[in-house]
């Protein structure tokens, strides 16, 4: 029978980043682009864990960084929706293709 | 060992925490007297941090560093330039947001400050990354909160978005280093022993190759190196002009050390391949940053282009790397230290000197809102001229020596090093690159001297702000002149630098590294020594 190694989680949060990366470049919503965000920061918190899990030693330095990431998550989220409404306000829209005043 | 040896050599940071908590405070009560109190109190503050700062020292051997922190000669430089440097940010940003948000975007500013001397003490993957965060995250906010139009929120959207990819990046690539190092920890810190994370035996296989390079990228973005370039001109130009002089400082500086931390947790030996991406990273930086520069007609624009292309700069001295025993004339972290406190002031009395004027009822932005400043208002244009004549390193400035040193290090470098040719090919991009920065930095100059006015330049902002931008403009006069002191701090900071490198040559197979390691957080963890 297969037997789950660390590849395998390695794979799992190689595939999370990839998804997390085509949700940012595809979304034109904000709270859309800010789930990719999400999925970005969870790709890394599988494999801290899963790194954590399959070496030897008794720290456990990686789940620790994993727990301060999903606290640095929500301080994102709640950072993103403050920006979203400041932009609906002045747009009207959480479009991120409608903001366009500045190029170069 | 009692609770205050491990608080008082922590200080500056303890007094920047409460300070930012209490200005939220300040900022929440309704009246408008009241809030006007935040901008002195931030500036008392920051100067009280300066001053435990000084009073503490140095820290020396005997000094306690707390778990995952390193508390060493880096740290008391950048809490010396970050403090000095966030006062005149202060000044400079006085009269900044309406009043009702003051309180906010001082307390932000500080916990801004504060995550930068946190970045240059962490000791430990987790602080690290978590420091860099609490530089970047307050900024989103600033942002957002500098001005009430829409181009600054969407340079806060643009900001906030890539920013925050750019930090998960960095997560996933510091995961890749913890998955081949076994360990968050960069430096153990046994018994006066400083051994860094890949001591000669760790492996420095694909594993920790990948996890560099999404680091370096994720850095990247902090620092505004090419090709993670791309938002800051937008970001520059919907920010108004005193939080613009603030972006290219504040994560600039946190990116840079926490660049130098990784780098000698490696012992400054990059696998071949990151250090050509670095280098490549260095030469795209410079070069495209001038030329597209030299496209732009908005006077903000042209400033953010030039803090890509001085990142380039700084780039070249950071590969330069540590040379032991010397001044910044030929080591590369002393140059890049000494670049960098440079330019923290010289760009952000530029911007200043943009926040203070404001063109019929625009903020002053393109080259013709300047054109005539000097017949208006001489004693500004001065300031103006120095500040972007030390952009251009020209003497007699302390930007022509902050460059000197750059790229003399370079060249300085021993033959026998790995990478000898191509650092000098590299330093002669740079010296090639600011010949071309003087053609954009000179269209600021002329316009301001001698076009005649375009549209009437009306002064704005208060006395303090006019103290900011002549603060930022006279110590480039003065460390021309006498650059001993600067110079000397910045070659003193690079020690523990030298330090980590140095423990390297008693080779220490990586198995004994972890338990070393291991021995270290339990001396630490426990009461006793």
């Amino acid at each position: 029978m297969l037997s789950i190694g660390l590849t395998h989680y390695l794979v799992v949060a190689a595939v999370l980043l990839c998804t997390g990366l085509f949700t940012i470049m595809t979304k034109r919503n904000a709270i859309g682009i800010l789930i990719g965000v999400e999925l970005l920061l969870n790709a890394a918190n599988v494999n801290l864990v899963a790194f954590d899990r399959f070496r030897e030693g008794g720290l456990f330095d990686g789940q620790i960084m994993a727990l301060f990431i999903i606290v640095l998550a929500a301080a994102e989220a709640a950072i993103a929706v403050g920006i979203c409404i400041n932009v609906y306000k002045n747009l009207a829209t959480v479009d991120v293709d409608s903001a366009r005043q500045l190029q170069g | 060992m009692s609770l205050g040896d491990y608080l008082i050599p922590l200080a500056p940071e303890f007094i920047m925490l409460i300070g930012a908590c209490a200005a939220l405070i300040v900022g929440l009560t309704q009246t408008d007297d009241r809030r006007q109190f935040v901008s002195p109190f931030a500036l008392l503050v920051v100067l009280a941090a300066l001053v435990a700062t000084v009073w503490l020292g140095s820290p020396t051997a005997e000094t306690v560093s707390p778990p995952g922190l390193w508390l060493t000669s880096l740290t008391y430089f950048a809490r010396l330039i970050t403090l000095v440097i966030g006062a005149l940010i202060v000044l400079v940003n006085w009269h900044q947001p309406v009043a009702e948000e003051r309180g906010e975007y001082m307390a932000m500013l500080l916990l801004s400050l504060l995550g930068i001397t946190l970045t240059a003490s962490a000791n430990d993957l987790i602080v690290l990354f978590f420091a860099i965060e609490l530089v970047s995250v307050p900024t989103y906010v600033i942002i957002a909160l500098s001005r009430t139009d829409s181009r600054a929120s969407e340079a806060a959207v643009k900001y906030f978005f890539l920013g925050a990819m750019a930090a998960a990046i960095l997560a996933y690539g510091m995961s890749f280093l913890y998955g081949a190092a076994g360990t968050t920890t960069l430096f153990s810190l046994t018994g006066g022993a400083v051994a860094s994370l890949w001591q000669n035996g760790a492996d420095l296989g694909p594993q920790a190759i990948i996890g560099l390079l999404l680091v370096f990228g994720g850095l990247a973005f902090k620092v505004a190196a090419v090709p993670f370039h791309v938002y800051a001109p937008d970001v520059y130009e919907g920010a108004a002009s005193p939080v613009t002089g603030l972006l290219g400082f504040v994560p600039k500086f946190a990116g840079f050390l926490a660049l130098i931390k990784v780098l000698s947790a490696l012992n400054w030996e990059l696998p071949t391949e990151v250090f050509w991406v670095l280098w490549l990273m260095a030469a795209a930086t410079m070069t495209l940053g001038n030329a597209l520069a030299l496209l732009q007609t908005s006077a903000k624009r042209i400033l953010a282009y030039s803090s890509i292309a001085h990142t380039g700069y700084m780039l070249v001295a950071l590969l330069v790397g540590p040379v032991a025993g010397s001044g910044p004339m030929h080591d590369g972290v002393a140059a890049l230290l000494f670049y960098m406190a440079v330019y923290g002031a010289m760009n952000l009395g530029a911007f200043a000197l943009l926040s203070a004027f404001r063109s019929g009822d625009r903020d002053t932005e393109t080259l013709d809102d300047l054109a005539g400043l000097a017949r208006r208002a001489p004693m500004a244009a001065l300031a103006l001229a120095v500040c972007v004549f030390s952009l251009m390193g020209f003497p007699p400035t302390a930007g022509f020596l902050g460059k000197l040193y750059i790229f003399s290090s370079a060249f300085s470098l021993d033959a026998a090093h790995p990478y000898h040719g191509a650092m000098v090919a590299l330093a002669i991009i740079g010296v090639l690159n600011s010949a071309v920065g003087a053609a954009y930095y000179l269209r600021i100059v002329a316009a301001a001297y001698v076009r005649e006015e375009v549209q009437e330049a009306k002064p704005t902002g208060g006395m303090p702000l006019r103290w900011g931008l002549a603060l930022c403009a006279i110590p480039m006069l003065v460390f021309f002149a006498w650059p001993s002191r600067l110079a000397g701090e910045a070659r003193d900071a690079t020690a523990s630098v030298h330090q980590s490198i140095r423990a390297d040559q008693g080779k220490v197979t990586a198995a004994e590294h972890g338990q070393a390691d291991l021995a270290s957080r339990d001396v630490i963890g426990s009461d006793t020594p």
